[in-house]
């Protein structure tokens, strides 16, 4: 039992940074119909960054994530403004494929920079935890997980308050009604990627003490994501919430019962089945999809 | 016809002098060289089919050569069979898994369709590390060595690859002039509509997409013996996919020769690269290279060399002059006979979304051979209500029924098969088709040897150019629709959805935007369907032209039908008069004899 409630707690956790690291995927994929795959490239970059900060200035990372911020937000905006918002308008269907190609520089140039070796920060927390019983809460993860319930109150808070949210949410709901009431879709879209990638920073000063990194680790956390934005639907923030935890649930059940190495075949395990089963994703409502002629 | 020509020859020539090319050289470099483009060149053409043609883009490619590679390669090392025989195993395993594939994303569009590729190669790279006693896992599949002669050199691998080359090329443009092709097309242009027209849209993209499966895992076969040696993470690569990816659309994707040329120039790049540079960086300096390359292809050479070179050189030629249309002339040529009783019954249909009942419990009954209005202010559910008869959108609740047969629940296939055709506000043509070929694409049943046939008939192409002769429009048979003004695009789709004979059309405003002398040609086309026993059901905000044609009217206000009746006491009903027509429409239909006959 004991042994059970270690995987949960562990899994809801471990989910939560899932979700907080997708959280730029499910922005760009609901508002813009844009799966950008460059996102794990740069998830890494920000593990990188706040791990430089870390080894070198001795900042934590949990506040250099703050710092990794800006220059991933001005990333974000010269990607959209230079590359996804032309081809987008060439032909939607390339923009994964042009984001394809961004994330193989992304993941060429860290490997340039930071070379090939694993890296890791290990902040004073690392690999501590606090005792409940016979259950232990481990405190990076704990840590990570605050993190993540903090950036997605802030963006849902955000997205409910603020103009901007409310403008990106009637791009994401009626592109054409939002343009005819002065909401422009580019200057949307800039606003979009920057916070998608400002908030890639969080995701990836929680990757940057709870994993090892490598530059071609992005392949595997853009698979992740991936898997955890079509689980929550279409660009809900909190539906990807849930979906992360559901992933690592999944995945700490699978490694605590049946072998650690099929825990990594999860996340794609889950994305053909929920596209089977339930291709809207697991936490959306019907959508009305015809629009009004 | 010289141009025609002059291209057979250069491709001969291409061919023969690769064919003769190991014979006069020994040079391994070149040989090998060639092997790998070859087997980019099958990979970039299987691609095409699905990526190209039907404008599903994949970056999981090669998940198949890795499949049929290990396939090959655990038959040769285990069960000692020959490899040879081997990759035709591989090629057997990637079409199921392809139509696996197929069938998992059947309900999905577009982006699912990448992500699915791109999980499933992740997925079987991590299954074919976890089941070492199978694979070999991370220590790698060792092959058994070719036994054949060294005189022979790479001929074994080399001929086998050139062949296959040229057959998938060979299937690639049968695949073209066939209806597969024609239907493929219809589906990258608009696949909603291809659906409407009763297209298996289904069944079209898993034929093709397992086609391209097949030849990449034959190729994957070859390519495992040529190596000998298998390790997970070389043979799942992702950068492979990227070369395919980048192959098919820096020569031009959806093209039959843009594939080859591309591999052609990308993979001498890439041996270039990986012979001349050396050292810790290496790797990332080619994925720099590779992954900038193609993000300048998808940047500046969308559709890549090939239709950028066409479209230069077209540009030199002149537009089409456009033609107003002339009168006269009707659609149809032979038609069903009437049938009794109702073609198409609609009990209490409801369908919300969220809160919002947007048809909300309407009954209907269309009588054969006649014509039914339907009116209704702006947001009342008109468009909603062709959806579900349509099958755009599944209803909450209630029933359907066309022509006899319970269809509430069919896919949009079934529908159109079942009788129904429908036109739209704003004509939906296919840019990729000529008109002819727009006219000409509807599907009556699902049948596989259609497929086989070419793109049109010749009895197609008469009776659709006696059609299209009728519309003063013969001259255009075999240009675009885009040289098309919208009117004429608008009586084009008008005779693509009749051509397989419906018993019910729905005509979402077909006057709208159109000139009075065009709206009197529809409204004879509709009193003609009328007369040859066709169910009309029209949605039209212009209450003349829709009174002078109406049998019966229906009036919905906020998805519920409000009234119904004759045109006379539709306007004399006062719920209506509230809802929607006011008082100078009541005008316009008490001298109902004349405005637009």
């Amino acid at each position: 039992m004991s042994e059970l409630l270690q995987a949960v707690i562990f899994g809801v956790l471990t989910g939560g940074v899932y979700a907080l690291m997708a959280t730029g995927l499910t922005l760009t994929f609901g508002v813009m119909k844009i799966v950008n795959l460059a996102q794990g490239a740069f998830l890494i970059l920000s593990a990188y960054l706040c791990w430089t900060l870390w080894a070198q200035l001795g900042i934590d990372p949990l506040l250099g994530s703050l710092i990794v911020t800006v220059p991933l937000a001005a990333l974000g905006i010269l990607i959209y403004r230079f590359i996804v918002e032309r081809v987008q308008r060439v032909d939607h269907r390339l923009t994964i494929v042009v984001t394809f190609a961004v994330a193989l520089v992304a993941e060429a140039v860290i490997a340039l920079v930071w070379g090939p070796n694993p890296a890791a920060a290990t902040p004073p927390y690392f690999n501590e935890a606090f005792q409940l019983g016979s259950v232990s809460v481990p405190r990076a993860q704990l840590y990570a997980f605050l993190l993540a319930v903090a950036v997605t109150a802030v963006l849902q808070l955000g997205l409910k308050r603020t103009w901007l949210g409310h403008a990106i949410t009637a791009a994401a709901e009626n592109p054409e009604g939002a343009r005819l009431i002065g909401v422009e879709p580019k200057k949307i879209g800039t606003w979009i990627f920057a916070i998608a990638t400002a908030t890639t920073a969080f995701g990836g000063a929680a990757l940057s003490f709870l994993y090892q990194f490598t530059p071609d680790s992005q392949d595997t956390w853009i698979g992740l994501t991936l898997s955890v934005v079509i689980l929550g639907g279409l660009g809900s923030v909190t539906g990807a919430f849930a979906a992360g935890v559901l992933l690592g649930l999944a995945e700490s059940v699978t490694s605590a019962y049946i072998s650690v190495r099929w825990a990594e075949a999860v996340p794609a395990l889950l994305i053909l089945l929920v596209l089977l089963i339930r291709p809207q994703g697991l936490f959306t409502l019907a959508a009305r999809q015809d629009a009004a002629a | 016809m010289t141009q025609t020509k002059i291209r057979r020859m250069l491709i001969a020539a291409a061919l023969a002098a690769l064919a003769i090319f190991p014979l006069v050289s020994n040079d391994l470099y070149y040989q090998t060289l060639l092997i790998l483009t070859f087997l980019l060149a099958i990979g970039a053409t299987g691609w095409n089919i699905m990526g190209g043609y039907a404008g599903y883009i994949s970056l999981g490619n090669s998940a198949f050569i890795g499949l049929g590679a290990y396939t090959t390669g655990i038959l040769a090392a285990k069960a000692n069979v020959s490899p040879f025989l081997g990759c035709l195993a591989g090629g057997l395993v990637c079409a199921v898994t392809a139509a696996v594939l197929s069938l998992i994303t059947r309900r999905t569009r577009g982006m699912y369709f990448i992500i699915v590729t791109f999980a499933a190669l992740q997925l079987l790279g991590i299954v074919a590390t976890i089941w070492s006693g199978l694979t070999g896992g991370s220590q790698g599949l060792a092959l058994p060595l070719p036994t054949w002669s060294l005189t022979y050199q790479n001929w074994p691998f080399y001929y086998p690859l050139l062949a296959l080359l040229v057959l998938a090329v060979a299937v690639s443009a049968w695949v073209r002039r066939s209806k597969l092709g024609l239907g493929l097309f219809a589906i990258k242009d608009d696949e909603d509509k291809a659906a409407g027209l009763g297209l298996a849209t289904g069944a079209y993209k898993l034929i093709a997409f397992v086609l391209g499966g097949t030849f990449l895992g034959v190729a994957g076969g070859i390519y495992a013996y040529y190596v000998t040696f298998l390790n997970v993470s070389a043979v799942f690569d992702i950068v492979t996919s990227m070369l395919i990816v980048l192959a098919a659309l820096l020569g031009g994707r959806g093209t039959l020769w843009g594939p080859v040329l591309g591999a052609f120039l990308i993979e001498p790049l890439a041996n270039l690269t990986s012979t001349s540079l050396g050292g810790a960086d290496a790797g990332a300096i080619r994925l720099l290279l590779f992954g900038g390359l193609l993000g300048l292809v998808v940047l500046f050479l969308p559709r890549g060399l090939l239709p950028t070179v066409s479209a230069w050189k077209n540009q030199k030629q002149d537009d089409p002059e456009r033609t107003r249309l002339t009168p006269a002339g009707h659609v149809s040529p032979e038609r069903r006979k009437a049938s009794d009783g109702t073609v198409l019954t609609v009990r209490a249909l409801s369908r919300s979304f969220g809160g919002l009942r947007a048809v909300d419990t309407v009954d209907l009954d269309l009588p054969p051979a006649s014509v039914t209005g339907l009116l209704g202010p702006n947001g009342s559910g008109k468009t909603t209500l062709f959806n579900l008869i349509d099958g755009t959108v599944r209803p909450s609740s209630g029933q359907l029924t066309l022509a006899g047969r319970r269809l509430e629940r069919a896919s949009r296939q079934a529908r159109a098969h079942a009788g129904l055709a429908r036109t739209y506000q704003l004509p939906r043509l296919f840019p990729s088709l000529t008109v002819l070929e727009n006219v000409v694409l509807a599907e009556r049943r699902l049948s596989l040897a259609r497929l086989f046939l070419p793109r049109v008939t010749a009895a197609e192409r008469a009776r659709a150019v006696a059609v299209l002769a009728d519309l003063g429009l013969a001259r255009y048979a075999d240009a675009s629709p885009a040289a098309l003004s919208y009117g004429q695009r608008k009586l084009i789709e008008l005779a693509q959805v009749l051509w397989p004979d419906p018993a019910l059309v729905l005509l979402d405003e077909p006057a709208a935007g159109i000139s009075p002398a065009l709206s009197q040609r529809l409204a004879g086309i509709i009193r003609r369907l009328r007369a040859d026993g066709v169910g009309v059901l029209l949605v039209e905000h212009d209450v003349a032209f829709l009174a002078s044609l109406s049998d019966q009217v229906y009036v919905m206000a906020n998805g519920k039908i409000i009234a119904s009746g004759t045109v006379a006491e539709v306007s004399a009903d006062q719920a209506v008069i509230d809802a929607y027509l006011g008082d100078q429409v009541a005008l316009a239909v008490a001298s109902p004899v004349e405005p637009a006959r």
